[in-house]
């Protein structure tokens, strides 16, 4: 069966208009007296379809154009160009009837109010959805068990720790039980044993109510241990759309070899061995296994000498560099 | 549409009453806040005493007008700062995009933000206006008058205030022109009608409309009259509904910003 597309974009743009400051004083006078301005296209043409249900990872570096993508598909901003439909609505004319749909959590932004207890927010975003007042208290509780929220639900939000505060945003945002979920850098400033927490959380919210994950964000683990695919973006033009399988798999031919030996050893040059790391007894290469296979390198190595020696596979966060240095 | 407006005027309500709920947390400033605005309100009633003992009519008012005058002008602020100061905090809202948590949500955006905000001395302000009114030249008539001009005259400031604040949505430091012409909407309405002449009356009746919100109010306070009271009614819809379309106007030039940012 065909999946059905909950999030569609078709040439999406978004080009800001900005005042350009002149150098000095004599430059402060001269732009009141004839301001300029310069275009900066945030979003440039980008098109990408999500099905139902998917959790995908929409990332890039700074500036990329990730929170401004965000902010279209949930009806935030306007696009200079192009369209979206989210679940079959177009967010910048009908943005009021899909915000019954979706949920959003800005790890950078606050929509707590700080000096109420999650309880009585929860209660005030179940006014803001129309929900009813039964309908809410049984949302609460179950959120609150699934969330573990008893030990802090009647504290005020100002009162909480970053963890707890995430947390109670995310339940804010699942009041009204959304189809899908954005995430625009969720785990910002945690610890990983929060982080851990929240990963485990969506991934639940994901498989029991079959909900859309649309997740951005600077933690190599949020993508690695959530997303299935990811969509990378750089300059405002999506760079890759691809699962994160084949991603790993069109970059595993580059494998991270860690040796701890006995004495000091230096490795001769090899065509296709890159030496990271060289200090003392340590070594930490990267080996290229479309020129030289493992086997071969290990041939160079004195097993003799060898104390240790961990083979792993090239880091997401390196492959991902790699993809913004090689695509953008 | 009825059930719509339900909704969106329960919405209203909760907000006022969690960001009255959170000024009450500090119970001797809130108190503080609201005792010292009477206070203050009255301190300036005594200097148009000794203006009045020197002259028996001041620009065609006379002691009872600017009593009344004060009342409508403290009860108007105090109905707009209770429930829509975050109509005030339009500008900033705007320059430092934080509307998103406004934009997210499925209800009427603009009031949304207008119901964000509470200030607690204006309440002071409403009682004053209130006690003015029952103390001085009582009667039922004028009572509910000045209540119908009060909730009128509180949207019109609210409006007027979503109008300039607006302007954010066009240029930098929209807050500066939003904050001249709302101080000028209230200084100009402390003073009577009759001093001011030519051109600045003009512009008490079109730009900065304070001769609609309390002079015209004033009038048909004094003596019945029901075209004044038809016209302050339009009038108060009519900027009401160009406040909302200025707003949605506006909305497509937002920009939001990746500022840190807390909800307080």
């Amino acid at each position: 069966m065909e999946q059905r597309m909950i999030i569609q974009a078709q040439n999406l743009s978004k080009t800001f208009r900005v005042k350009e400051k002149r150098k000095g004083l004599r430059g402060s006078l001269r732009s009141i007296v004839k301001p300029s301005y310069k275009e900066i296209k945030a979003v440039e043409d980008i098109s990408f379809h999500i099905a139902e249900g998917e959790i995908i990872a929409f990332i890039g570096p700074n500036g990329a154009g990730k929170s401004t993508t965000i902010k279209m598909l949930t009806g935030i901003l306007y696009p200079s160009g192009g369209e979206a439909m989210v679940d079959d609505i177009n967010p910048c004319k009908k943005r009021k009837q899909l915000a019954y749909k979706i949920g959003t959590v800005f790890g950078q932004k606050e929509q707590l109010w700080t000096h109420l207890t999650p309880y009585d927010n929860f209660k005030f975003f179940g006014a803001v959805y129309d929900i009813a007042e039964k309908e809410v208290e049984a949302r609460i509780e179950e959120l609150k068990s699934t969330f573990e929220l008893s030990e802090f639900i009647n504290t005020p939000v100002r009162n909480l720790s970053l963890g707890q505060r995430i947390r109670c945003e995310i339940v804010a945002s699942l009041i009204h039980k959304p189809k899908i979920l954005f995430l625009d850098e969720p785990t910002i400033g945690l610890d990983p044993v929060v982080k851990e927490n929240i990963r485990t959380l969506i991934k639940k919210m994901n498989k029991d109510y079959g909900m859309t994950v649309f997740l951005t964000s600077h933690d190599v683990g949020d993508i690695e241990k959530l997303c299935k695919r990811i969509i990378i973006v750089n300059h405002g033009k999506i760079v890759l759309d691809d699962s994160m399988e084949k991603v790993k798999y069109h970059y595993l031919d580059k494998k991270i070899i860690e040796i701890k030996m006995k004495e000091e050893m230096a490795l001769p040059r090899i065509e296709g061995v890159t030496v990271l790391k060289s200090k003392g007894v340590n070594l930490k290469i990267e080996v290229d296994t479309k020129i030289i296979s493992i086997q071969e390198v290990l041939k160079w190595l004195d097993t003799d000498n060898l104390m240790d020696i961990t083979i792993s596979n090239v880091p997401l966060e390196s492959i991902i560099t790699q993809i913004y240095k090689e695509r953008s | 549409m009825l059930t719509v407006a339900k909704k969106e005027l329960k919405l209203v309500g909760l907000s006022v009453k969690y960001n009255l709920m959170k000024e009450m947390i500090n119970r001797t400033s809130f108190l503080m806040n609201v005792i010292f605005m009477i206070l203050n309100n009255a301190s300036f009633i005594i200097q148009w005493l000794i203006l009045f003992q020197l002259k028996k009519d001041i620009g065609g008012y006379e002691m009872n007008d600017v009593l009344t005058l004060w009342a409508l002008t403290a009860s108007t602020f105090g109905i707009s700062h209770i429930f829509f100061f975050g109509a005030y905090h339009l500008p900033n809202l705007i320059m430092n995009g934080k509307l998103d948590a406004f934009l997210v949500q499925p209800k009427n955006t603009l009031l949304s933000i207008c119901s964000s905000k509470s200030s607690t001395s204006a309440i002071g302000d409403l009682i004053y206006g209130y006690l003015v009114i029952i103390i001085f030249d009582f009667s039922i008539q004028r009572l509910l008058l000045f209540t119908y001009f009060t909730v009128l005259g509180g949207i019109t400031l609210t409006a007027f205030s979503v109008i300039v604040g607006s302007s954010s949505f066009l240029f930098v430091r929209g807050d500066i022109l939003a904050d001249n012409l709302n101080g000028a909407m209230i200084n100009f309405s402390t003073y009577p009608e009759g001093i001011f002449k030519g051109t600045v009356r003009l512009l008490l009746y079109t730009i900065i409309p304070v001769g609609i919100v309390n002079y015209l109010p004033i009038l048909v306070l004094r003596e019945f009259k029901a075209i004044y009271l038809v016209a302050v009614t339009v009038f108060a819809i009519c900027l009401t509904a160009l406040a909302f379309w200025v707003f949605q106007k506006g909305l497509k030039r937002y920009s939001s910003s990746n500022l840190m940012s807390a909800r307080v």
